[in-house]
């Protein structure tokens, strides 16, 4: 039925049918096509094709044809005819790895259900083609076939095949070069950055050949002209040759090189604020020197650094965001360059608003009082990659994803409005734990939430699950076995009283520990340790001599009770002790930005820890006490002497370490430094050194048989017994490299290079290799910092917000623990919790 | 097997909404709404689904899932304009955005959402019996954000320590007054502000000190003649002695 549209009549539409294989009901395909009963329309004419066109552009269907059925009169009946698009049934695609199908069926939309179409196989064609010559496969064949099925759903659908052929990947095998001879061949190869010629030696840069690296890297030839007075220089020609064996190709790049220039004359134009003195100085380029055009823009404005000190810097950190600076080439006469650096200073720009936008859990308090740009302050940039950077360490943001955005320039009236946008992440984590393990289960039950409120604590509204958003930290912690009990209980506010950064921190703890009946195998409910524990702590950050420096103090006490514990560990098996000391500790941390994956800055810590120096004022001959010792012990270990003298000595040996413990005398000095640096892209060097001694005020009353060193193994632990630090050095067994009673002096140097697998807030993963070594000793005449034990080996860590840090390390230890003689070898290390 | 599970189970539809009804007559709206969800699709585009969709929003709003309860009452208003029942869905959508606003201290992103929504109500349906809670709700709301800025500018006040501080805080307590010109919170706005002068003044250096006392006393005058019997009218007696008496240095000397 052709007929012209010009001869098109008034129609009233009666009904409207539909036939065809489709699966949608009839009333929403003519609802959808806008023929509804009883409207007035030209047939021919456009009604009729929009029609079309609706149905068509709701990707559903295919072949779709409207015809007229019957005329009666002015009514028309109409019939739409189409069929339903396949569905896409099942995928099958071939010739790849099966993780990486996953990444193409989302990236190509190859769901199961989709609508298949011409369009849709040759888009995939393409993505894939596209995607694999990124890579440098330049031979890839993509096959895409599809099946119907025929089943007894009526709704049609196919299987679809897509085969992937990659073929070899295309190298370079040979870049020549042609009309270069200021520079040599190896000096250009070297400035193409992505595109190298095949050599086996190589093992960082491969040797794919892929167009767009290859187009970057003939401008950053270049710019390596350019950097040497050069700046005619350009690429004549460039062609690429594919060689016989159809896996490689060979480059022919012939440049042109043009004369040398240096620079003439530099003035500085519109400066007021900075003299020509000041700016010379930041410039740091000279009449004569050779002229370097990517140098001269680095001065200026360095791109690839966001603190370097250029001159925009200069101007951006003292408020001047409205700036902007050009340098201009005003002549260029026998290869000298004349250059004018023009300025626009611009009014200095003072904060108006300064807001927070995104913080779902956090209140506005603990992020305000952080940042350090405030209203109505002069702008400057390095406050604003401050403030994102402190928070970032906050650990309450996704340190990646703190934003800081310029709302409302205002050059005429010098303001800006600043938002930081941020995005919360979880900060609370869980540990629950169940295993078995020195001779029995041991269950732990571990809480920590970083970003507490306490004041919402009775407020039944906040527990959305818990109170948060005060940043305020609180940890519980339940461990039980059979043989011990560990009860702790911590809590810390980073601002005490909300006016300064004083932080506060507190923490109750308390442990059992019973021996072993080896009659009953099981615990000895009658032979018991307990030690109680409390401590309070204030640390306040310091303005001088910066502000990264804290310095905290902290007293604690620990009260050890006994009861029938005879152990090695101890000559007295009744009794009790107590620690009461104070800490004092000044740290500097400036590491940036992501506190899981520093990529910057350093991090010490030097502390010391004191008890009450007792022995001066408690009228006790230690003296006398010790000889009386001395002379005791030989008796106890003289077998020759009969038993009961020998065990009254024993007593008496009891006796007087029982008077020597009573309230522990000692001091205590630790010192620990990590650096951070970031080698290339993301790859980072850390290395790190500590050190920590424990002495006696009277060398009579000796040093206490608490608080000591343990080197070896993975360093968790550490608040177990008697106060001791486990000293972490992989490649060993746990505390396997100190004496039974631990060392009095350690020391430990590593160095570990790390490299990150992804930093997404979801999980951050990040592998790592190391090299470390270390040691302790009883005393400083056997103090020596070259006689350690050392090891290397390789690792991962993996951080998720709900679970904490999980790592596991594999070290090899190059020196034989104490008493033996072979190289101790692998060792396997699990870390929770802890970094080292 | 309950009666509710086995409507639950059941194929049939008419059960379900029946059903579905009764629990929501009850107060069960959990339950209740478990079987409309179900059913919802069936019934789109028939006459009862105008009853059923105000029914299945409405199970949100009372189980307080408000983020669903505002769109579906904001679709139903727009699917059926000519509803009995679509100026109180307007309005209970409008209030779903008002439950969504958390405590003045957090993004307040849903609180100048549900500002924008109850006033669009209000200038749809400005005679309608809810216009007079929406009118409440929207002042509560805009109170909320005026104790945000005001709080913030306070704490600026409370942790400042240097002379730049104190001045970001009076800047701040000046943008309160400029943003929010009727707040009832105007008076202890500009106590904090006459307070972060004063301590601008006392504490300052000695090329500064009298320029900026002077300015701390302009505070002070606008402050007392405005609020002559403030409940800060005490502190501010002290504040001012102190800066006369500092302020005798000067015009001593001069």
């Amino acid at each position: 039925q052709e007929l012209p549209y010009s001869d098109g009549k008034k129609y009233t539409l009666g009904s409207v049918t539909v036939s065809g294989n489709t699966s949608f009901s009839e009333q929403t395909i003519v609802t959808y096509s806008g023929l509804s009963k009883g409207k007035e329309m030209t047939i021919p004419g456009e009604d009729i094709s929009t029609a079309i066109k609706k149905l068509w552009n709701s990707k559903l269907f295919n072949d779709i044809e409207i015809y007229i059925t019957k005329i009666e009169g002015d009514v028309a009946h109409l019939e739409i005819r189409l069929s339903d698009l396949p569905q896409l049934n099942e995928l099958k695609i071939n010739g790849i790895k099966k993780g990486k199908k996953e990444a193409i069926i989302k990236d190509a939309g190859l769901k199961k259900g989709t609508k298949v179409t011409e369009n849709l196989i040759t888009n995939t064609k393409n993505f894939l083609n596209k995607k694999y010559r990124k890579e440098g496969f330049y031979n890839t064949k993509i096959l895409i076939n599809t099946i119907d099925v025929k089943d007894s759903i009526e709704t049609a659908r196919v299987n679809m095949v897509v085969n992937i052929d990659k073929g070899e990947k295309v190298k370079v095998k040979d870049i020549v070069f042609n009309g270069n001879d200021i520079l040599s061949d190896k000096k250009l190869r070297k400035a193409m950055k992505n595109t190298k010629k095949i050599n086996r030696l190589r093992i960082l840069k491969r040797s794919k050949f892929v167009d767009s690296a290859y187009q970057e890297d003939l401008s950053k030839i270049i710019d390596k002209y350019k950097e040497n007075g050069y700046r005619d220089a350009r690429i004549l020609s460039d062609s690429l040759i594919v060689n016989d064996d159809n896996k490689t190709v060979s480059l022919h790049i012939n440049v042109n090189e043009g004369e040398q220039y240096t620079f003439g004359d530099i003035t500085f134009i519109g400066n007021t604020v900075y003299s020509n003195e000041q700016l010379r100085r930041y410039l740091r380029i000279n009449k004569g020197d050779t002229y370097n055009g990517v140098l001269l823009q680095e001065r200026i404005a360095d791109n690839s650094k966001p603190d370097a000190a250029d001159i925009t810097n200069l101007y951006q950190n003292s408020g001047y965001l409205f700036s902007s600076i050009n340098p201009v080439e005003v002549n260029a006469d026998g290869n000298v360059i004349d250059m004018e650096i023009r300025i626009t200073e611009g009014k200095p720009a003072y904060f108006n608003k300064v807001s927070v936008v995104g913080n779902d859990k956090t209140n506005d308090h603990v992020i305000y009082r952080m940042l350090r740009t405030r209203p109505g302050q002069l702008y400057s940039k390095e406050n604003v990659v401050r403030s994102v950077r402190e928070l970032g360490q906050l650990g309450f943001f996704d340190a990646q994803e703190i934003s800081p955005n310029f709302n409302n320039p205002n050059p005429d009236e010098g303001t800006i409005d600043m938002e930081y946008s941020v995005k919360e992440t979880g900060s609370s984590q869980i540990e629950l734990q169940g295993g078995y393990g020195g001779g029995g289960f041991i269950g732990t039950l571990g809480l920590s939430f970083n970003n507490f409120s306490i004041k919402d604590i009775f407020k039944k509204d906040a527990y959305k699950p818990i109170p948060m958003g005060d940043g305020q930290k609180l940890a519980l912690r339940l461990q039980a076995s059979r043989f011990y009990q560990t009860y702790s209980f911590s809590f810390s506010e980073p601002w005490l009283g909300g006016k300064k950064p004083v932080q506060f921190s507190t923490s109750l703890s308390h442990t059992k520990q019973f021996l072993y009946n080896p009659i009953t195998r099981n615990a000895d409910k009658s032979k018991r340790f307990n030690i109680t524990g409390i401590s309070v702590g204030l640390a306040k950050r310091l303005t001088v001599p910066d502000d990264y420096f804290t310095l905290s103090q902290a007293v604690s006490f620990q009260h050890y009770d006994l009861q029938n514990y005879n152990t090695g560990l101890f000559t007295f098996g009744n009794g009790d002790s107590n620690n009461l000391s104070y800490t004092i500790g000044l740290s500097r941390n400036n590491t940036r930005i992501d506190p899981i994956y520093p990529t910057g800055g350093s991090n010490f810590s030097a502390t010391a820890k004191f008890s009450v120096p007792y022995s001066l004022f408690n009228d006790v001959n230690y003296k006398a006490l010790k000889e009386e010792r001395d002379a005791l012990e030989v008796i106890v270990s003289d077998s020759t002497r009969p038993i009961d003298e020998r065990t009254e000595a024993s007593d008496r040996v009891g006796e007087i370490d029982q008077e020597r413990y009573k309230w522990l005398e000692f001091y205590k000095i630790n010192f620990k430094a990590d650096w951070y640096a970031e080698i290339v892209k993301d790859l980072v060097l850390k290395p790190s050194a500590e050190f920590g001694f424990l002495g006696a005020y009277n060398n009579d009353r000796g040093v206490i048989p608490f608080e000591r060193f343990f080197v070896g193994g993975d360093g968790l632990g550490s608040y177990s017994l008697d106060g001791r630090e486990s000293i972490a050095l992989r490649g060993y067994p746990n505390q396997s490299l100190s004496d039974q009673d631990g060392g009095t002096i350690y020391n430990k140097f590593s160095l570990e290079l790390r490299y990150p697998i992804t930093l997404k807030a979801s999980a951050k993963i990040y592998a790592l290799g190391f090299l470390e070594g270390g040691a302790s000793y009883n005393s400083f005449r056997d103090y020596n910092p070259f006689s350690i034990k050392r090891s290397a080996g390789l690792g991962i860590r993996i951080f998720m917000p709900a679970f904490g840090l999980l790592g596991i390390d594999f070290g090899h230890g190059f020196d034989a623990l104490p008493g033996e003689t072979v190289k101790n070898g692998w060792e396997t290390h699990f870390i929770i919790g802890q970094q080292f | 097997c309950s009666e509710y599970q086995k409507v639950l189970k059941n194929e049939e539809i008419a059960p379900k909404f029946k059903m579905g009804e009764a629990l929501y007559n009850e107060g069960k709206y959990a339950k209740a709404n478990k079987l409309f969800a179900q059913i919802v699709p069936n019934y789109r585009g028939k006459p009862q689904a105008e009853k059923l969709m105000y029914l299945y929003s409405n199970t949100f709003y009372k189980t307080k899932d408000y983020y669903v309860a505002g769109y579906q009452f904001e679709r139903f208003a727009s699917s059926y304009p000519n509803s009995e029942k679509v100026e109180e869905a307007a309005f209970l959508s409008a209030k779903s955005h008002y439950m969504l606003s958390p405590v003045y201290s957090k993004d307040q992103k849903e609180t100048v959402e549900a500002i924008e929504k109850l006033q669009a109500f209000i200038n749809l349906y400005p005679e309608s019996e809810y216009s007079v809670e929406a009118n409440i709700l929207v002042k509560e709301l805009d109170y909320k954000l005026e104790k945000k800025a005001f709080e913030i500018a306070k704490q600026y006040n409370k942790i400042a320590f240097t002379s730049t501080e104190l001045e970001a805080a009076i800047k701040s307590f000046d943008n309160f007054i400029f943003d929010f010109p009727g707040s009832s919170l105007r008076e202890d706005a500009l106590f904090y502000k006459l307070d972060s002068a004063y301590k601008l003044g006392i504490n300052s250096v000695e090329y500064k000190k009298q320029n900026r006392l002077i300015t701390a006393k302009e505070y002070y005058e606008a402050f007392k003649n405005k609020y002559p019997n403030s409940k800060y009218t005490e502190a501010i007696n002290v504040m001012v002695l102190e800066m006369d008496e500092a302020l005798k240095n000067y015009s001593t000397k001069s």
